[in-house]
């Protein structure tokens, strides 16, 4: 389960934002999965779940969503997606699910194949948005 | 948008003693070696040690140590590779094999934060990080993860390491790091200019490794690397560190 060590990281950093406030403050924490990570969000909100049911936060307030990945190529100005990035192995997708920036050693550029680009979009996992309860304390 | 990683770094780290980064500001002069030697010397004087290779474009640690690259097995993040005893490796190489990574600035920072933020070290005395050369990425943001983090310098006696170490003494001052010495490499003669850059910059000077041609030999072979003239040198080195364990066992990689 490498989702519960993501999963810990979001936790650990709502708590930090929350630190000195009344949980109860909470309304809402939008995380965003990257889709070139491809964690599985199953095992993502299980985690999250099991790690919650040792802090003052439902699990009902973090809300997943997905975004898309996107890569510009650095020297031909391509634009491109996962989907257009064909030809990786099952191992390659795990090292990739593991440290995205494996990418760079198997993926190429679609168009000019340079393995000079970037990943603008979609990378892994960050939060998008805590949301606090409009009242004294919590803003 | 908010970046949750640094949140866990610390927590990563909570049951590691000392964190020992391996820097030199010039190329080529022996890092790798110096970090593998102290990695193998402590783990058989039972010290627990993780090596993090952090040289995302020349990792090389594995190379040295005889392991070979593959994906890391899980248990609520990912687990170093086992290498012998004591010892485990993480860095790159365990996802990329031997092809190569051409990461700009940006990415190389967000490969170091998934590394320490994923990584389970568990218990450990001591975590020694393999730096590639320079004064950029990796050592600020090192610097700025883990606050507690150690530069150990590595300079060849040659006037042109001395002169680019130099910067680096420097700026590890400005960004207030500890430096618990300098070390002499791949010596072969006199060792004094290393010994005066120390002087020059108040850090002590721990020990020098001399130039040894059997370590080409011993790449891959853990007991060549042990047996080398450079391994004992470097063990002179820890113990002058203060780091070598006693027979009392690990009180040597202690939190500071």
């Amino acid at each position: 389960m490498h989702e519960w060590a993501l999963a810990d990281a979001v936790v650990e950093a709502t708590s930090s934002a929350l630190a000195g406030k009344d949980p109860a403050c909470l309304r809402g924490v939008t995380v965003q999965i990257g889709e070139l990570q491809a964690i599985d969000r199953e095992i993502f909100s299980f985690a999250l779940e099991t790690i919650l049911a040792e802090k003052p936060y439902s699990p009902n307030l973090f809300h997943l969503e997905t975004e898309r990945a996107s890569f510009l190529c650095s020297s031909c100005g391509k634009e491109w997606g996962l989907d257009d990035s064909p030809g990786l192995g099952a191992s390659e997708k795990e090292a990739i699910h593991f440290l995205p920036e494996a990418a760079h050693a198997f993926m190429r550029c679609p168009s000019c194949a340079s393995p000079d680009y970037r990943v603008q979009k979609g990378r892994g996992v960050k939060i998008s948005g805590i949301e606090l309860a409009d009242r004294g304390g919590c803003t | 948008m908010s970046d949750p990683r640094p949140a866990v770094v610390g927590k990563r780290l909570a049951e590691v003693g000392r964190i020992v980064a391996f820097c030199s500001a010039k190329g080529g002069v022996g890092k790798t070696l110096c970090t593998v030697l102290s990695a193998l010397q402590l783990a058989r004087a039972g010290a627990r040690v993780g090596l993090l290779d952090l040289d995302t474009q020349g990792a090389s640690a594995h190379v040295f140590l005889g392991v070979t690259p593959r994906l890391p097995d899980e248990e609520k993040g990912i687990l170093p590779l086992a290498v012998t005893e004591g010892l485990t490796l993480m860095g790159v190489a365990p996802f990329t094999g031997e092809r190569g990574l051409a990461l700009r600035g940006p990415d190389v920072s967000d490969a170091i934060l998934e590394l320490l933020a994923v990584t389970q070290w568990g218990k450990a005395d001591f975590l020694l990080v393999d730096m590639p050369p320079g004064i950029g990425e990796e050592i600020l943001d090192l610097s700025r993860l883990i606050p507690r983090l150690q530069a150990l310098v590595v300079s060849t006696p040659s006037a042109v390491s001395v002169t680019v170490v130099e910067r680096l003494l420097s700026v590890l001052r400005e960004i207030r790091m500890t430096v618990p010495g300098v070390i002499a490499n791949m010596v072969d003669g006199d060792a004094g200019p290393v010994r005066s850059l120390a002087d020059r910059h108040g850090v002590p000077f721990v020990g020098e490794i001399p130039r040894d041609r059997a370590i080409e030999r011993g790449v891959g072979s853990l007991e060549a690397l042990r047996s080398s003239r450079a391994a004992a040198a470097a063990r002179d080195a820890l113990a002058a560190l203060g780091w070598m364990p006693g027979a009392g066992g690990r009180a040597a990689g202690g939190r500071l």
